[in-house]
């Protein structure tokens, strides 16, 4: 098979994975010639790779708005269906390709009961469990009273319908202080209330349980003993039809934000022999005690402090985004293995057999603005360069110049995995490699990758799941001298079109800004994340120009373009030269440098508005008139799932008008003040992009009047910029922020 | 063009020594001539006093320098006309006489640009304020060069009304040129970026398309103040004439900007909507440097005019790969003639190398003629102290031989460029291109003098004939009252020869580092390519 170098790597070092296979192994082996997978991205071209090497025909599937989407080449054919959410569709593109079987990958319908019996149905392979176990872990409450009965420690905690309040409160105190109170449905943090004194119980449990109510439809409360400094730790499983269980080792993903993870490794820098013995155990005897087939995924919670103690969360009945790791330490392909294992053949290792090598460390790249509380960016991929192709990194990715990331499906678009003899290796195989990513047209968290990767914290492995959150603020956004730097870039970017094609043949096309006095100053009017740079520049850059950034002290820049469309820079600054990667359209600069990507648009026909320091505010709008105008734009590309109100209705400040949906963040969009509704412009499942006008709120009163001082929260630059507007502006809302892996 | 490529001429070489005291010399003190033109430059191009730049930057606006920045297309050139006028003059209040003009590029075209520095006493306009503007103008007809007028300005300059309004080539030209070049064909554009008081009112009303600034750009023929005084209504300047009323109300303006930058990006935009330029005159070649180093231009110069040396030396350095057809070598040897390419533009050089005499003008004239059949451009460096006088020159017609010369360089259609890089004295100055023949462009080196002769010769002149009258009364005259009657003269000569006092008055398009000077004839040339070339025609060679 074709492996990636790390897995190449890691399997020199266990020898051949397909040897010693389980002894005892019998009965019919079904044949599998076309596997269609039902999903999208990354994963689809991950499984059709391990498809090709087994030489099995791989069938891929496309949404309506998704045809022509890299992961639709990856496969040797593709099929149109209704949506990824659309099981009939699918199983007939199924029967249609005549493909044996389906691998569901991971989210959409990979843990959908329904999904996998409608595809039994139909005379297919179901590559996963059986139905009745992907229900039976997917619910909570029935989960961990199977695996609890098996001996596996769960979260101490009480809850069942009908129970009330008072009686909740009393198991709350049994349980023991602090405690989780959480709605039964969903997930995700809504609803969830930590209470740590007795007299704030009830108040907690009545108002979680409105919540639960208002989200769910449910208002199942239950109360778990409150886990601190809680770290996120999984053991891969394996079962075979024929009764085999066997462990791959433990990955942790302490790192996560909004309940996702974006850094997993293997094996835990927490866990010591004995606590990882009996960890990989309990989750053995997870799986058998719930006849698990297929890869599987235990998750469990570990106390930070407490690193010997640690209780059964969830089982995840499928592949996980984060396989990569184990992967790299096992030397074991899991797709391939999932495949024997839906074809009936025995597994191909015993769990003596099993080994482990090394320390692997995934990043997850996702479509994402750190600086904006990680709210999903959409765009399209004007230029590309991943790590592919150095030793004991890999990239799982469905990225491709061209590409269009939009907000309607998840925004990770790719991984990134690094294996070393050490974790210290590991992590700095894996900050190079990032380093050595550049995406420019869509904002990532490479650069923010980079940086958390680098922090002090997760060099030493002290990891929780709050980490993220807690140091966001100070690794969010690049450093100074660096956002200076690409400033100073983007300014040579759009020197470098003034550049003219060929010989000079008048001197009118030199831009070197001659004039008798000495050489003219121009200006750059650059805005990053709306905010105005003013980049002046004096001299030709490609002999070496005096620039200023936002009036700072002169800078020599000299940038030279190293191929033929300016795409790739060498600028030195200062006496200090780098690579910078540079992409340039219709208005928008984009300079990519050590997996940092920024984003400059240029201002120079905008209509802007002078500041005092001559600055402009490019966002070509001002607060205060949006609001004085009862303009209402959308605070984030995205789709608009509800309109809650009709074209003429009176509406009062803060009141919803519109719900627009990026993923798994719902904003409900709110009139910016007393008013009627003069304009109406969306309708639901309507795409919108950033600050597009949703609608507009003729203000109560004298025309023109201000009637709410909302600030733009899109445009406010504070790290969450979705709850940092005033009231009435917008409000987040997770509706379902529970991990897809 | 179907001649041979410039890349076949003969390639000039050097004598010059840069080791050599002589070249040191020279380049010392053509070092600090140009150390004393930039600190110059320097100075003029801050404006006027620092109170009124920080009152100016207070209502929000842009300096005009920085307007310029933002109008101009990132890195484009600019060939600024006169920046050193009115250098001296009233009492050194109005530096760059209040206004910056020049040629620069605009959303990919070369426009004429006339920017009022409000700064320099509301912008209004002193004489040589309307003689910059006048001339700005006419740069742009004769180059087919679109307008844009950067407005902020008061108006005549009133306590000088006089010398500001009445005459032919006063206030009132300028919107007769307005006119008459739209009539053409060359766009007139405005942006009202501050006061567009009284006459300054026409400026955008004479335009093509105009923007103005809200709360910032205003537009009427009175102002408040004479409002009030004419018919007793109080009204604000914004009522008055600012920019919601002329883009609502009056229709004066087209655009309505909120601010200076936003103004100079729809200024922007507006060229770009303009028709393509015609075709160039003449054809070009890929350029190439010289092949003799150009930076040794200042030793190879002597800055005393009584020093002479061969011309070619210069001329080694400003053409492409130092290749020169030399035309006549042999014949006339004072005045140098050939053909040669400038940043791939061709170019005529006739340069001076001594005193002109018959055959020097006879073979001027005839290069003349040669160069515009063959829609060559001139080039004139102008190193003249004058035609030869004496008896036997008179006999010899010299005078009917300059005049055909003269003619020559008169009635030639194609474009003549000026470098005054040494003396430009009498007559010579005529042969020779001076301001006077119309050249598309004139500059001088900071070396440069320029008057009717030299002050030692004026000064003799004048004593011989104070000598003469004396003596026919029967007076003497000691050697030391000549002398006495010498020094004020030869000041004088000294003062008015200067090329700051020429450059202050416009009788020249600005004093340039002699580094520079390819540059500048290249970005004049290309300039010049823009216009359409006349049908030859000469008037009577007298023969």
């Amino acid at each position: 098979m074709t492996r990636s170098p790390i897995s190449a790597a890691a399997t020199a070092a266990h020898g051949s994975s397909a040897t010693a296979g389980v002894p005892g192994a019998t009965g019919s082996v079904r044949s599998l010639d076309s596997v269609l997978v039902a999903n999208r991205g990354e994963i689809v071209v991950r499984v059709c790779r391990t498809l090709a090497s087994l030489g099995i025909h791989s069938v891929a599937i496309y949404a309506p708005d998704d045809a022509g989407a890299p992961h639709t080449l990856a496969a040797d054919m593709a099929l149109a269906v209704d949506g990824y959410l659309d099981a009939p569709s699918i199983v007939a593109a199924a029967k249609a390709a005549a493909a044996d079987a389906v691998h569901p990958g991971y989210g959409f319908l990979s843990e959908d009961p329904a999904f996998a019996r409608a595809v039994l149905g139909a005379g297919l392979v179901w590559v996963g469990p059986s139905p009745e176990v992907i229900a039976a872990m997917g619910d909570k409450i029935r989960a961990k009273e199977t695996v609890a009965a098996a001996g596996v420690p769960v979260v101490p905690g009480a809850g069942r319908p009908g129970m009330g309040d008072a009686e909740l409160a009393a198991a709350a105190l049994e349980v023991g202080l602090p405690v989780l109170v959480k709605p039964a449905a969903g997930g995700g943090g809504k609803g969830m209330r930590r209470v740590v004194a007795e007299a704030d119980l009830l108040p907690a449990i009545t108002s979680a349980r409105r919540e639960a109510q208002g989200a769910f439809g449910d208002d199942t409360l239950l109360v778990e003993r409150w886990v601190g400094s809680p770290r996120h730790v999984e053991v891969q499983v394996f079962a075979d039809q024929h009764g085999h269980v066997v462990h791959l080792g433990e990955r942790e993903c302490s790192l996560q934000r909004r309940h996702q993870k974006i850094v997993e490794e293997s094996p835990s820098p927490l866990l010591d022999d004995a606590t990882r013995a009996e960890m990989t155990k309990c989750a053995v005897d997870a799986a058998r005690a719930c006849g698990y087939v297929g890869a599987g995924t235990v998750e469990f919670v570990v106390p930070g402090h407490q690193p010997e103690t640690f209780f059964f969360m969830e089982m995840n009945t499928r592949l996980q985004v984060e396989h990569p790791v184990t992967e790299a330490v096992a030397g074991i392909d899991l797709v391939e293995w999932q495949l024997r294992v839906a074809r009936g053949e025995p597994l191909p290792l015993g769990q003596p057999a099993v080994s482990r090598r090394g320390h692997a460390i995934e990043a997850r790249v996702y479509a994402e603005d750190p600086m904006r509380g990680f709210l999903p960016s959409s765009g399209t991929v004007l230029a590309l360069e991943e790590p592919v192709g150095q030793p004991f990194v890999r990239v799982d990715s469905a990225l491709s110049r061209g590409a269009s990331v939009g907000a309607r499906y998840d925004p990770m678009l790719a991984k990134v995995i690094a294996w070393g003899e050490t974790r210290e290796e590991s992590l700095h195989r894996l900050r190079a490699a990032l380093e050595q990513t550049a995406v420019l047209g869509v904002r990532t968290n490479v650069g923010y990758l980079t940086r958390l990767l680098a922090h002090e914290d997760v060099v030493a492995g002290r990891l929780d799941t709050g980490l993220v959150d807690r140091t966001l603020a100070e690794i969010a956004a690049p450093g100074h001298a660096e956002s200076r730097d690409a400033a100073a870039v983007a300014a040579c970017c759009l020197a470098a079109e003034r550049e003219p094609e060929g010989a000079v043949v008048d001197p009118w096309d030199v831009p070197d800004g001659w004039s008798v006095g000495g050489p003219l100053e121009w200006v750059a009017a650059l805005a990053h994340d709306g905010r105005a740079v003013t980049v002046t520049v004096r001299g030709r850059v490609l002999d070496g120009a005096s620039v200023c950034v936002a009036g700072g002290p002169p800078l020599h820049v000299r940038a030279e373009p190293l191929d033929a469309d300016a795409s790739k820079l060498s600028v030195t600054i200062d006496g200090t030269r780098a690579t910078w990667r540079t992409a340039r359209v219709r208005d928008e600069i984009w300079v990519s440098r050590r997996g940092e990507a920024w984003r400059f648009v240029e201002d120079r026909a905008a209509r802007g508005r002078t500041d005092s320091t001559g600055h402009t505010d490019s966002t070509g709008h001002t607060d205060s008139t949006d609001s004085a105008a009862g303009l209402v734009t959308s605070p984030m590309p995205g789709v608009v799932v509800d309109v809650h109100v009709a074209l003429g209705d009176v509406v009062h400040a803060g009141q919803l008008l519109v719900v627009v949906e990026a993923m798994k963040m719902e904003h409900a969009v709110a009139a910016p003040g007393d008013g009627v509704v003069r304009e109406l412009l969306v309708v639901p499942g309507q795409s919108v992009k950033l600050d597009e006008l949703l609608a507009r709120v003729e203000p109560a009163g004298a025309p023109g009047a201000t009637t709410s001082g909302a600030p733009d929260a899109t445009t406010s630059g504070a790290p969450d910029a979705t709850t940092s507007g005033a009231p009435g502006a917008t409000t987040s809302r997770d509706v379902d922020v529970r991990d897809e892996a | 063009m179907a001649k041979a490529p410039a890349s076949s001429f003969p390639v000039l070489g050097s004598s010059a020594d840069p080791a050599s005291g002589g070249f040191a010399e020279n380049a010392a003190r053509h070092q600090e001539l140009v150390g004393d033109l930039r600190q110059r430059l320097g100075r003029a191009a801050m404006g006027g006093p620092e109170p009124a730049r920080r009152r100016h930057l207070e209502r929000g606006k842009l300096l005009p320098r920085d307007r310029l920045a933002h109008l101009l297309d990132p890195g484009s050139p600019f060939l600024e006309l006169s920046p050193l006028a009115a250098t001296g003059c009233y009492d050194d209040e109005a530096p760059a006489a209040g206004i910056i003009c020049g040629v620069g590029r605009v959303a990919g075209r070369e426009c004429l640009v006339v920017v009022n520095d409000a700064t320099v006493k509301g912008g209004t306009y002193y004489p040589l304020t309307v003689k910059k503007h006048l001339r700005a103008q006419e740069v742009a007809l004769a180059n087919h060069l679109p307008c844009i007028y950067l407005v902020d300005s008061g108006g005549a300059y009133l306590p000088r009304q006089d010398e500001v309004f009445p005459d032919r080539d006063h206030f009132g030209r300028v919107f007769y040129n307005q006119a008459t070049m739209s009539a053409k064909g060359i766009a007139q554009i405005a942006a009202v970026l501050g006061s567009c008081t009284a006459g300054g009112a026409y400026v955008p009303a004479m335009s093509d398309e105009a923007v103005i600034v809200r709360n910032q750009g205003t537009i009427f023929l009175g102002g408040p103040p004479l409002v009030r005084a004419a018919t007793g209504e109080i009204v604000s300047a914004e009522e008055l004439g600012g920019g919601e009323l002329h883009a609502r109300r009056s229709g004066v303006t087209d655009h309505l900007a909120d601010d200076d930058r936003h103004a100079l990006a729809i200024v922007r935009e507006i060229v770009s909507t303009l028709a393509p330029r015609g075709a160039r005159s003449w054809g070009t070649e890929v350029p190439e440097d010289p092949a003799v180093d150009p930076d040794e231009l200042y030793g190879v110069v002597p800055t005393d005019l009584r020093s002479s040396y061969d011309v070619h030396e210069v001329i080694a350095r400003l053409v492409d790969g130092s290749r020169f057809l030399e035309f006549k070598a042999e014949y006339g040897p004072t005045l140098v003639c050939g053909f040669a390419n400038i940043w791939g533009h061709p170019v005529g050089v006739v340069a001076n190398n001594g005193i002109l005499f018959s055959e020097s003008a006879l073979k001027g004239a005839h290069f003349i003629e040669l160069c515009d059949r063959r829609r060559v451009p001139l080039l004139f460096l102008q190193n003249i102290s004058g035609f030869m006088v004496g008896p036997h020159y008179e006999a010899g017609g010299i005078a009917k031989h300059g005049a055909k010369m003269v003619t020559a360089v008169s009635c030639a259609r194609v474009p003549k460029l000026t470098v005054v890089i040494g003396g430009s004295f009498g007559a010579g100055n005529y042969s020779m291109c001076g301001r006077a023949y119309g050249p598309r462009f004139l500059w001088m080196w900071p070396n440069a003098r320029i008057s009717v002769m030299g002050g030692e010769q004026a000064a003799s002149v004048l004593a011989t004939i104070r000598r003469d009258q004396l003596e026919a009364r029967g007076e003497s005259w000691s050697a030391q009252e000549e002398e006495a009657f010498k020094v004020p003269l030869r000041a004088q000569y000294e003062e008015q020869g200067n090329p700051y006092y020429s450059t202050a008055r416009l009788w020249d398009d600005g004093v340039i580092d002699p580094l520079d000077t390819r540059r500048v004839v290249a970005l004049g040339l290309s300039v010049s390519a823009n216009a359409p070339l006349d049908d030859v025609g000469y008037g009577v060679f007298r023969m």
